[in-house]
């Protein structure tokens, strides 16, 4: 295992440079607010075993979960040269049927075997099912929508035509979806032809090295950091309000064991699956124990496979951190992932107090709508469409720093819809939209403010929440205050009426949806006359 | 008489033409107030210009100058300073109702994802002085309350309690309809307070880009303000103001004072004070403007300009025209008024090299900065790419920055001895590890350069890179190889580049609006697009009169910014009938696939006006002879590709139209340094540039290990 420190440095730069390109392509050519606008997609290199080599600074709650995409599409099908597979499903592969991912292998001529993959990853606005937008409550995976297993939506660089029918047939925005899907599928190119120049000036040999040094690197960086953590049992635990069916709080429950440059991640204990959609897949779970790993190393590091090398994840069969079919998970990847950060974190304060931030709002607060348009589409009563949107809400407060305010954390991090697009493209009105104050727990450091925002329908309209933290708050640390709760309500002829976490109704033109998120929590005590 | 001004950090650079010959003078910068320099340098030229260029030895010191009136042209970092120290004015925002923190919340991300204490710039206006206007305008610019005369006044009297030095207005949809945006600044211009309006700023849609950018102006009216009174003032006072009995006939003119603006051309200072957020980038595009115009002398129109300096490296493309982007941020806040696509990293010569805890070498993005320095310049202890240079041989001890700064070769030495211990043994010696920093600080770069070529559907192939900077010549031909490039430029006054642009610079002006025009019919769209420039351009050609621009001075660029319906981004393309095929082509460019039959809109409208400014041009020398060798200063040992080659040192000034010279070679100058590998040659053109290019045997710098 011998390398050049520098030839390392510059393959890191060049792998992440190939996801960096494809993100660009991607947003720049798609047609769905959610991916121009919001930014929610990821996008990947691949070694020959299909272990990551580099991702794009893109979506967290993708991070561990795109290697088990490509895995599965290797498992399914025999990619050859210009294919491309498509595959959403949570059970083979995928993490919730919104995310539809594409996973291309990288051929080098005269090779028999691809010798790298590249994947790229979109959240899109509506695949079917029960609730425009596909977010909605549901009580099983066929509710959410179309399930597809990896099949190939590409042969030989030439679109399945086929399969794209029977995608398209399925879902409420049609037109919206092929724009996105050819983007993606640009995006895809781009990365094989960078990757390929790579290979044409550094040869075959050196890259593939390279790309195992670099999983090596990263290994060795997550030991240093392991080594840092005082060895050890941390247990932390942490509750979902309920499953939108009227469940009790559901308990994720974690033990980090840190011993000699390793740590052992065991959720057991955590609730079993439940009714609703707020059920993790495994990829999930992975997902977010690199998250909360990979902030702890303090290094700008890549996200290879290597990282996770040291770290062992047991999630339980049949818990909302691993869920079977055919239980609902639209709510797991947004939600759950969440929660499953929130008890790592408290587990690791016991360890290292001092570098973990008090609980942060906890929830995405999931807002979806859709119905017709009718400014559009003329005699045939408007024309479909369905829109969605995560709302930001208070950071936990760190030691030595208040949490920021009106922003996301953790699991997610895509852009708002700025009104000014909202209103041109949907029939809605934001009436507020601003920060929530006093909503951070008080401390020596204050947890950030939630966000309040409202948004009346002047149209029809089917609506869709997916919240949580509206009954138990986001926590403090070492003495500070819980942040606030988040709150639904719906304002309909004057009247205001308290709307659950988890729901869907039809809303009237004139309806208003009224979204608090939750605050951040504090982090220390707060001590007496010292104003802040 | 016309003299271009660029203030940077370090020297104050001054060109100007004398008597039909390019004159250029460098100051030291004053940072605490930027306009001392311009006076000094004002004063210096006043009492002999020619002398105090230093350069010619052809003319007699005479004070008898141009008579014709002064006009100075200035590069200003005031408006990125103040940003980036925070040291605007004090401004208060009006937003409509509900959506006062817009500004706060941002595009509620984050900036970086991996970080439990990440932070992110604080809103130049603090919650207590966002005031919402109870008004609201529908999407399609339909008015859906119209603010009361009773609400307009409340609203001014909390601005006046506010204490405000300069007010923003941004109300939703002003880019539609801007009737409210108007109620309320008539009312608030009668405070006598600035007022910065978004749909004159920028009437495009996104509220946060727009309220952010007028924020950013009107935080910027007072500093600016007040810099451009003292320029005036330091103008007034020297002998071109006329204010101390001068000999000159001009004196009885005023002085015209111009600002160099991030859209590369000039406005009045007059307008760059109420819109100085036009100017924030000011200093590189200069640079550009510069580039782009000794590269045209050499016969090159298609250039990546490449400009390193100690700690940060601005790169962009030419193609015939230098574009412009609208998502430029300075100091973590969005500017979205147009600017030329320049693309800035954290790296530079004085970007610290280190191993991290898992063996990587990492260059950057940290930097020794002007204290302490690099290890060679005597205080810093942390080996930078300056360093590495030095090590390699490429930059003599002596000689650097025209003798008057010694570097310590010893020293460094020392010290990067000292860092390579945390490699363990994986690099073996200095010079290895000096050659690693290299490598890694073009990796940087390169990645730079791809950014704003490959990724935009242009190959650097096809284009001639053009290095300046302080180190720009250090790493310009290891990178030319590594993208495929095949000739490098390094133009005349590589130090004065920038002055050179503004010099030359026309007075540029761009007004757009956002129309969002779907649902394309040929005559239908025609009509309003017609209808809808005819408002910019009226608007346009007022403000040109009073800039003192008439007839055939003024030509107006009308261009459309494209998408296909449902799209997030758009490419502009020329406002001619077949904007549409335009569109397809520039898709296909960009993003690798075109689709004929979707719907194309039109998004926004802009109108360039440029206004033609008198130029100068620089002289065609006579060919010398080929040699070069009475240029030579020196030889000496040089690292290249591992080996040590005797490499002469070329004294740049000595350097003759029509000398040529191989490689591996040193060219050495006042202010910058430039090396030559071996395998590539030099040629002196009759401008006094200097072409490098790479022989048959310069494929690639990937080396097979």
């Amino acid at each position: 295992m011998s390398f050049d420190p520098t030839r390392l440095e510059i393959f890191k730069n060049l792998y992440h440079s190939v996801a960096e390109e494809m993100g660009a392509a991607l947003r720049r050519s798609a047609f769905s607010p959610n991916i121009k606008e919001r930014r929610d997609y990821s996008c990947a290199v691949f070694d020959a075993s299909g272990r990551v080599l580099a991702m794009g600074d893109h979506m967290p709650v993708h991070l561990g979960s795109m290697p088990m995409s490509v895995a599965a599409a290797l498992g399914a099908l025999e990619l050859g040269p210009g294919d491309i597979a498509i595959l959403n499903d949570p059970y083979a592969g995928g993490t919730h049927l919104p995310d539809l991912t594409m996973v291309m292998p990288v051929y080098v001529r005269g090779a028999q075997r691809p010798v790298f993959y590249i994947s790229s990853r979109a959240h899109h606005a509506d695949v079917g099912g029960t609730q425009a937008g596909s977010m909605g409550p549901a009580r099983e995976i066929f509710e959410e929508g179309i399930r597809v297993p990896p099949v190939k939506l590409c042969i030989g660089g030439g679109m399945v035509r086929d399969v794209l029918a029977l995608l398209l047939a399925n879902v409420r925005t049609p037109a919206e979806r092929e724009g996105d899907l050819t983007a993606q599928i640009a995006s895809c190119r781009t990365g094989e032809r960078r990757l390929l120049e790579i290979l044409s000036r550094y040869g075959l040999r050196e890259a593939q090295s390279y790309g195992r040094h670099l999983l090596d690197y990263s290994e060795r960086m997550m030991r240093a950091t392991l080594r840092g953590i005082p060895a050890g049992r941390y247990r932390g635990e942490d509750f979902l309000d309920d499953d939108g069916y009227g469940s009790a709080p559901l308990r994720i429950a974690v033990e980090i064991t840190i011993s000699g440059g390793t740590a052992r991640v065991d959720f057991s204990g955590s609730a079993p699956q439940c009714a609703g959609s707020v059920n993790a897949v495994a990829a999930i779970t992975e997902s977010a124990v690199f998250y909360v790993f990979r902030c702890l190393v303090n290094e700008q590091v890549p996200a290879t496979a290597g990282l996770m090398r040291p770290i062992r994840v047991i999630a339980p069969l049949g818990t909302i951190v691993n869920a079977r079919p055919p239980a609902a998970v639209a709510g797991g990847n947004v939600e759950t992932s969440q929660r499953i950060v929130d008890a790592l974190l408290r587990a690791l304060a016991r360890a290292i107090p001092r570098r973990i931030p008090a609980a942060s709002q906890g929830t995405m607060n999931n807002f979806t709508f859709g119905g017709n348009d009718p400014r559009r589409g003329g005699a045939s009563g408007g024309a479909a469409f369905a829109y969605y949107e995560t709302i930001a809400g208070g950071m936990g407060a760190r030691p030595g720093r208040d949490g920021l305010s009106g922003i996301h954390s953790h699991m997610t991090n895509s852009l708002n819809t700025p009104v000014e697009v909202l209103e041109h493209a949907f029939p809605v009105r934001v009436l507020r939209y601003g920060l929530r104050p006093r909503s951070g727990g008080k401390g020596r450091w204050r947890g950030g403010d939630g966000i309040v925002r409202e948004i009346e329908m002047l149209a029809d309209v089917q609506v869709s929440l997916l919240c949580d933290r509206r009954k138990i708050p986001p926590y403090g640390l070492t003495g500070g205050e819980p942040g606030m709760r988040g709150k639904n309500e719906l304002q309909r002829a004057g009247r205001s009426m308290p709307l659950p976490g988890k729901c869907a109704f039809r809303a009237q033109p004139g309806d208003v949806v009224k979204i608090q998120s939750p605050g951040g929590g504090g982090w220390g005590k707060k001590r007496r006359g010292t104003p802040k | 008489m016309r003299i271009a001004i660029d203030t940077g950090g370090t020297f104050t650079d001054v060109v100007f033409l004398d008597r039909g010959q390019l004159r250029i003078l460098k100051v030291s910068s004053t940072p605490q107030n930027p306009e001392h320099a311009i006076g000094n340098a004002l004063r210096a030229l006043a009492v002999a210009p020619t002398r105090a260029t230093g350069r010619a030895p052809d003319s007699a010191p005479s004070g008898d100058r141009d008579p014709s009136p002064l006009e100075l042209l200035c590069g200003t970092t005031v408006g990125t300073n103040a940003l980036l120290e925070r040291r605007g004015g004090r401004v208060t925002l009006v937003t409509t109702a509900g959506f006062e923190d817009v500004l706060a919340i941002g595009r509620q991300a984050r900036p970086r994802l991996y970080d439990f204490f990440v932070e992110r710039p604080e809103p130049l206006v603090p919650s207590r002085r966002r005031l919402g206007l109870r008004e609201r305008v529908g999407s399609q610019g339909e008015v859906l309350l119209r603010p009361s005369p009773g609400e307009l006044d409340r609203v001014t009297r909390l601005v006046r309690r506010s204490g405000a030095e300069a007010v923003a207005v941004c109300l939703l949809f002003s880019f539609a309809n801007s009737a409210h945006e108007r109620a309320i600044a008539g009312k608030l211009r009668a405070l006598k307070i600035p007022v910065s309006v978004s749909h004159e700023i920028l009437p495009e849609f996104r509220e946060f880009e727009r309220t952010a950018t007028t924020v950013v102006n009107a935080y910027l009216v007072p500093v600016m303000s007040r810099y451009l009174g003292s320029i005036v003032g330091e103008v007034s006072a020297s002998a071109f103001g006329g204010g101390t009995g001068s000999r000159q006939k001009s004196a009885k003119v005023a002085p015209r004072v111009h600002i160099m603006q991030s859209n590369g051309g000039v406005v009045s200072a007059t307008l760059a004070a109420r819109e100085p957020v036009r100017t924030i980038l000011s200093g590189p595009a200069g640079g550009i403007l510069g580039a782009r115009y000794v590269a045209r002398l050499s016969g090159f129109d298609r250039i990546i300009t490449f400009d390193m300096g100690g700690t940060s490296t601005d790169v962009a493309l030419i193609d015939g025209e230098a574009r412009t982007s609208h998502e430029a941020s300075v100091a973590g806040l969005p500017v979205a008024v147009p600017v030329l696509d320049i693309h800035t990293v954290g790296a530079g010569g004085g970007s610290i090299a280190r191993f991290d805890l898992a063996g990587a070498l990492r260059v950057g993005p940290e930097s020794a900065g002007a204290d302490p320095g690099p290890i060679c310049y005597g205080r810093g202890e942390l080996p930078t790419v300056t360093d590495a240079q030095l090590l390699l041989g490429r930059i003599a001890t002596e000689g650097f920055l025209g003798g008057k700064f010694p570097l310590d070769e010893a020293r460094t030495r020392q010290f990067t001895a000292r860092a390579l211990l945390a490699a363990k043994g994986a690099i073996r010696s200095v010079e290895a590890f000096a050659q690693g920093i290299v490598e890694v600080a073009n990796a940087t770069m390169e990645k730079a350069i791809r950014v704003i070529s490959v990724e935009r559907g242009y190959d650097p192939a096809d284009y001639t890179l053009v290095a300046f900077g302080g180190a720009g010549g250090l790493h310009a031909c290891e990178l030319a190889a590594a993208l495929g490039v095949r000739r490098v430029l390094l133009p005349k006054f590589p130090g004065a580049l920038s002055a050179l642009g503004i010099l030359r610079a026309d007075w540029v002006k761009e007004f757009s609006q956002t129309v969002r025009l779907t649902g394309y019919s040929p005559t239908k769209t025609q009509e309003e697009l017609r209808r809808a420039f005819l408002v910019l351009e009226r608007r346009g050609k007022a403000e040109m009169a009073t800039e003192g621009f008439s007839g055939a001075q003024i030509k107006i660029a009308r261009l459309l910014d494209c998408r296909y319906v449902g799209q997030g981004y758009d490419l502009e393309v020329p406002a001619t009938e077949k904007f549409a095929a335009a569109f397809h082509r520039a898709h296909q460019l960009r993003y690798g696939y075109a689709d004929p039959k979707r719907a194309v809109e039109i998004v926004s409208i802009r109108a360039r006006f440029t206004g033609v400014t008198p130029k100068i041009g620089l002289p065609r020398g006579s060919m010398a002879p080929p040699s070069a060798r009475g240029a030579i200063d020196a030889e000496r040992k040089v690292f290249c590709a591992g080996r040590r080659l005797s490499t002469p040192f070329y004294e740049r000034a000595k350097l003759r139209p029509g000398n040529r010279f191989a490689g591996p070679a040193v060219i050495v100058e006042y202010g910058a340094t430039t090396y030559l590998p071996s395998g590539w040659s030099a040629a002196v053109d009759a401008y006094e540039n200097i072409l490098f290019t790479p022989g048959r045997n310069v494929r690639s710098s990937a080396r097979s290990k």
